[in-house]
């Protein structure tokens, strides 16, 4: 009796621990054992970030997959772009990582690229399970990493200036070409806010605009190893401080206080008409005229005198596969859906990007819809006006790039000169890269 | 004959221990597995390099070195965390205290009253309480609006590094519901008849609270001070959803930023490094509130 009892005790214990550390191992399969098997269905878990329209255009996008592939089922896992990579940093810890992942690129691409947690899909593209037929190599090339193919990219993404011409002609200012420099950006700035009252310009958050100020100037923000920042004269960010510092100062464009009430891109000033620009991802137009209504919304190159140094393609986002994965086949399958599939993208539109297949671009050339159309001629126009996208981004990026931001905002509240901000941040960001 | 002894005293223990054991088994399992393991494994990852995705390795007493001293965030979120501590703690004691006497003092539909004031506890610490609080102190929000139709100047609260954490501090203060409901149940437990026999002795209200209520509350206070202290110190979802740090991290709190290196920057290490050393500062501060306690809290059952 006493034995039984002692002996259902360790068994307990037993079968609780194995308990553990199975469903730890399951669920690194992408919880696809317990759920999927049946009538030899497949499950894939995907993750991405997004906007509303976004969540409820890839459901429909994976509804039309499941359609025509009915082996597999998709578990869609979805949230804003706050808290996204928390979220899958914590999976990645646990080994848990989706099938099938929204990845970006740059810092994040190169932090999972340096962990080996993304599958190469190099295998996929040369036996054409991934059709990427007429896809330039520069497209391609942002989803590799030190010959691997990490991602593919779900479509072409640029910086973009969007302007409000009703605004600006109002103000009866110039409307900018591609050809405009920072000067003009800054008259045509502070003419629209004296007369209107409005603000001129949106405040430029310094995470992508910084970089492309410097890529503009000829430098970069980091170094060819990614080591230390890529430029020596801290001049160049307190040139870039002051641009903006004298415009929060002038009442021209809004501080800190204004912008951080801003929760999305549906409360940006340029959608109520508050402010003429507003520098932004090229694939957030729909969402940015959505909101926006019957104001006119136009895009165009960011200023500058050699903007053609500093504009880039980037890809908006990239498909990628995990290496814990064991569906990786299946995985593939929904990439090569999601890159060849015209119906992806009419549902879709260019919320991730401009498709990067040019037999999809131009069979969707004649359906679409005006904004769309806009973005298309923007890819286009940057494509012929851009140089490579640099891509060596150091796995500590996000946490420089946090500095940047933090010595933004004590620069723009008063608190730092904009000499004493840019040693701070090189003083920052060497201490990160160096640890 | 020597083994017989201790046989027999081993069969005799089993008997009884093993079905304890058994019905405690659960309890058990879930204490070492969800608690002690992963504390002793933050202690160790507090010794390593871990950025998450690969395997932790050791680099000693690096993280405490480089947060002590080449860390001035670190620093700057010790700071306002002990500044939003120090003020949000007391506040809310003392207006849960007063709420609660006024409670106390009512007779008719204390239910209800108890509920509604219990209400922003319930809520407390949720997101939605604190996405409300976002839109109350934002430009256009609820409090600007107010002041604006009083004529009043208005103000960029979130948005002012100055007073972003008030608005924190204040939200703080305002969740004093369950302290309230525990002074409440101690200021039940004072005997009516001392009061009774203080006033005919000749002794007002303001007396009676100072030489009565007081004193005999004071397990109570001792209580909810612990609690809250630790509770101050531990505050991450005000910070993190109202103003996520900023501006110019004036509402970054230790375990938003505790946070941040975790799952931000991938410093797993670092992260567990600083809960060490949360861990640490709670047990002092608590360790002394206990110390303090003989000078002023009074058990009844004391006999002096």
């Amino acid at each position: 009796m006493k034995k039984s009892l002692l002996w259902s005790l360790a068994l307990a214990f037993v079968l609780f621990l194995s308990a553990c550390s199975g469903s730890d191992e399951a669920s690194g399969e992408g919880g696809s054992d317990d759920s999927g098997e049946d009538g030899d269905q497949v499950t894939l878990r995907m993750t991405w970030w997004g906007s509303q329209s976004r969540h409820d255009q890839t459901q429909e996008i994976i509804k039309k997959f499941e359609e025509e592939n009915p082996d597999i089922k998709i578990d869609a896992e979805f949230t804003g772009f706050d808290g996204y990579f928390e979220k899958m940093a914590a999976q990645a810890a646990g080994n848990n990582l989706p099938d099938i992942m929204q990845q970006n690129f740059g810092e994040y691409l190169n932090q999972y690229a340096d962990k080996g947690l993304l599958a190469d899909l190099t295998e996929y593209v040369e036996s054409g399970q991934i059709n990427v037929e007429g896809v330039s190599d520069t497209v391609m090339e942002s989803g590799k990493k030190e010959g691997k193919l990490l991602g593919i990219p779900t479509g072409t993404n640029a910086l973009t200036a969007f302007y409000n011409t009703d605004m600006l002609e109002e103000a009866g200012a110039e409307i900018p070409d591609e050809n405009w420099t920072w000067d003009d950006y800054v008259a045509t700035a502070r003419k629209v806010h004296e007369e209107t009252g409005e603000f001129g310009a949106r405040l430029m958050e310094p995470k992508n605009l910084f970089e492309y100020y410097l890529r503009e100037k000829g430098y970069k923000l980091f170094n060819e190893d990614g080591t230390d920042l890529g430029y020596n004269d801290d001049q160049l960010l307190a040139d870039y401080f002051t641009l903006n510092k004298q415009l929060v100062d002038d009442g021209v464009a809004p501080g800190y206080d204004t912008i951080q009430q801003i929760k999305g891109v549906e409360d940006e000033l340029i959608v109520h008409g508050k402010a003429p620009f507003d520098f932004r991802w090229s694939n957030q137009a729909t969402a940015l005229t959505s909101a926006a209504g019957d104001r006119n919304l136009e895009m165009t190159l960011l200023p500058g005198a050699n903007n053609t140094e500093g504009m880039y393609l980037k890809p908006a986002m990239l498909w990628s596969v995990s290496e814990n994965s064991e569906h990786k086949e299946e995985a593939v399958r929904f990439i090569d859906f999601f890159t060849n599939n015209i119906e992806v993208y009419k549902i879709g539109g260019s919320d991730r990007g401009v498709p990067i297949k040019e037999d999809i671009r131009n069979q969707m050339a004649d359906d679409l819809s005006e904004t769309d159309k806009k973005v298309f001629d923007y890819i286009e126009l940057v494509t012929e006006n851009s140089s490579p996208i640099d891509s060596n981004f150091p796995p500590e990026s996000s946490e420089v790039l946090a500095a940047l931001e933090e010595v933004d905002e004590l620069v723009m509240y008063g608190e730092l000169s904009p000499e004493e901000g840019a040693a701070q941040f090189r003083e920052k960001a060497t201490s990160i890269l160096t640890r | 004959m020597e083994p017989l002894k201790p046989a027999r005293r081993k069969v005799k223990k089993d008997n009884r221990n093993t079905t304890g054991y058994l019905f405690i088994s659960p309890f058990l399992l879930g204490f070492f597995t969800l608690t002690i393991f992963p504390i002793l494994y933050s202690l160790y990852l507090s010794f390593t390099d871990y950025d998450l995705m690969g395997t932790p390795s050791w680099i000693g007493l690096d993280n405490y070195v480089r947060m002590f001293t080449d860390d001035p965030t670190f620093w700057k979120s010790m700071k306002v965390t002990f500044f939003y501590a120090g003020i949000a703690v007391p506040i809310r004691l003392v207006f849960a205290l007063l709420v609660a006497m006024a409670l106390n003092k009512i007779v008719e539909m204390v239910g209800l009253y108890r509920t509604l004031l219990y209400l922003p506890s319930v809520v407390g610490g949720s997101i939605a309480v604190s996405i409300m609080w976002r839109q109350l102190f934002g430009n256009d929000g609820a409090v600007n609006s107010i002041l604006g139709a009083l004529g009043l100047p208005t103000h960029s609260w979130l948005g002012d590094p100055d007073t972003a954490i008030w608005t924190l501090i204040v939200l703080y203060g305002w969740q004093f519901g369950s302290s309230m409901l525990i002074f409440l149940a101690g200021l039940r437990n004072i005997p009516k008849t001392y009061y009774e026999a203080s006033s005919v002795d000749g002794a007002g209200p303001v007396k009676q609270f100072f030489i009565i209520t007081i004193p005999l509350l004071t397990p109570v206070i001792l209580f909810n001070t612990i609690m809250q202290v630790i509770q101050g110190f531990m505050a991450f979802t005000p910070s993190f959803v109202v103003t996520n740090g900023g501006p110019v991290n004036s509402t970054l709190l230790y375990v938003l930023y505790m946070y941040q290196r975790a799952f931000e920057y991938f410093d797993m290490g670092y992260a567990s490094a600083m809960a060490w050393v949360m861990l640490v500062i709670i047990a002092i501060f608590t360790a002394l509130i206990f110390k303090s306690s003989p000078h002023w809290v009074h058990y009844e059952s004391d006999t002096k």
